[in-house]
């Protein structure tokens, strides 16, 4: 399974929605409850999904689901 | 609005849209009271640091608010804050002048980009300042940014400002800030701990801004003692505290309001007004609630 997939579930499981299909150009601007807090979330569920940890400055860096993508398969 | 807040929110709707919902909120609250500190508090960041200012402090602000929600889901897995000793973060944080600088201008703008700060700053403004003679003598315990207090030498035209931080990023931002505001001939900044202000002369000033200090100090108490011995029998002090709100550099966990009252009453100091306050969006089935709490207190004119 893709990264982008995996990481797919992990927002579903974040944003409580099933149906929440994510690519690489999504922003916080698609998703209505994509907040700061939801960001940490986000970034922390990743963490644990994929076993890796991220420094609080890549967490700021992330402005859309592509940078996401692009910095998981960095650190796997 | 403004376009320098125009500039802000299209900055950030380009670079972090993430935060455009918390910002909403804020202007959401009052938009003319937004509008007002927002406008004076860019203007003068402007003139202190030059035209990227709105850029540069808006990227400090955002880091700073990821790493205050990276502490908060800690604290929530954890149940308690992450460090516990002053020295060790004055060694870590406090007197390193890169992480500062930063940390401070974000800080300077969630007095009005953070919804519940907007409404301390509304307090500040409307229950503390219109309080306070236009000549007062005013001592600011750790002001940081500097912002709170140069805010009040800007609305009072003859008054003077004496403030006090540990860290020397605090002293050269806060001087650049009241610098920029025009107010720098009132303004003196002294790097030295806020504990050792016992040592100052007592009953020498008519008014006390602390904003953000009892959470970082391992005995909180002691501030309020400096307090009750600095200021003139019937003035008052503008004191404001984080609760179950973790940061790096949060090492005093304050649960309940009534913690911050006794401690400003156990040094002899009258709670006169308080103001506690919450953002609205919290993480999912949260167990603290970060809240942030402004009291007025006053030195009785009589003990007892």
């Amino acid at each position: 399974v893709g990264i982008l997939s995996r990481l797919n579930d992990v927002f579903q499981e974040v944003f409580e929605d099933d149906e929440l299909i994510i690519e690489r150009e999504i922003t916080a601007r698609d998703i209505e409850d994509w907040d700061s807090l939801m960001h940490v979330n986000l970034v922390l569920a990743a963490e644990k999904e994929f076993g890796i940890r991220l420094s609080s400055s890549e967490v700021t860096s992330l402005k859309d689901v592509g940078d996401f993508v692009d910095l998981i398969e960095e650190k796997l | 609005m403004s376009s320098n807040i125009e500039r802000l929110l299209t900055y950030v709707d380009e670079q972090y849209p993430q935060f455009n919902q918390g910002i909403k909120e804020s202007i959401a609250r009052t938009p003319e009271r937004f509008k007002y500190i927002a406008d004076l508090f860019l203007c003068w960041a402007l003139k202190a640091r030059g035209n990227g200012a709105i850029e540069s402090s808006v990227d400090a602000f955002v880091q700073f608010t990821t790493d205050v929600n990276l502490a908060q889901a800690r604290y929530e897995a954890t149940g308690h804050y992450e460090n516990k000793s002053f020295a060790e973060l004055y060694e870590s944080h406090y007197s390193q002048k890169s992480h500062m600088d930063g940390y401070l201008w974000g800080v300077y703008l969630t007095n009005f980009l953070w919804a519940h700060h907007l409404e301390i700053s509304l307090f500040f403004e409307s229950r503390f300042l219109s309080r306070l003679p236009k000549n007062s003598s005013i001592v600011e315990i750790a002001p940081g940014h500097g912002g709170w207090g140069v805010w009040a030498l800007h609305e009072l035209n003859d008054a003077s400002l004496q403030g006090y931080d540990i860290s020397a990023s605090s002293i050269e931002i806060a001087s650049s800030i009241s610098e920029a505001a025009g107010v720098k001939q009132r303004a003196s900044y002294c790097e030295r701990d806020a504990l050792d202000l016992k040592s100052l002369e007592a009953e020498n000033c008519d008014a006390i801004i602390c904003s953000f200090l009892i959470e970082h100090l391992e005995n909180p108490t002691k501030l309020f003692a400096i307090i009750q011995k600095l200021l003139r029998p019937g003035c008052v002090a503008f004191v404001t505290g984080a609760l179950t709100a973790a940061q790096i550099d949060h090492i005093y966990e304050i649960h309940h309001e009534s913690e911050m009252l006794k401690m400003a009453e156990s040094q002899g100091l009258r709670v006169l007004e308080t103001l506690s306050t919450n953002p609205q969006r919290l993480f999912p089935r949260a167990k603290f609630i970060p809240r942030s709490m402004a009291m007025l207190v006053e030195k009785p004119m009589s003990r007892g």
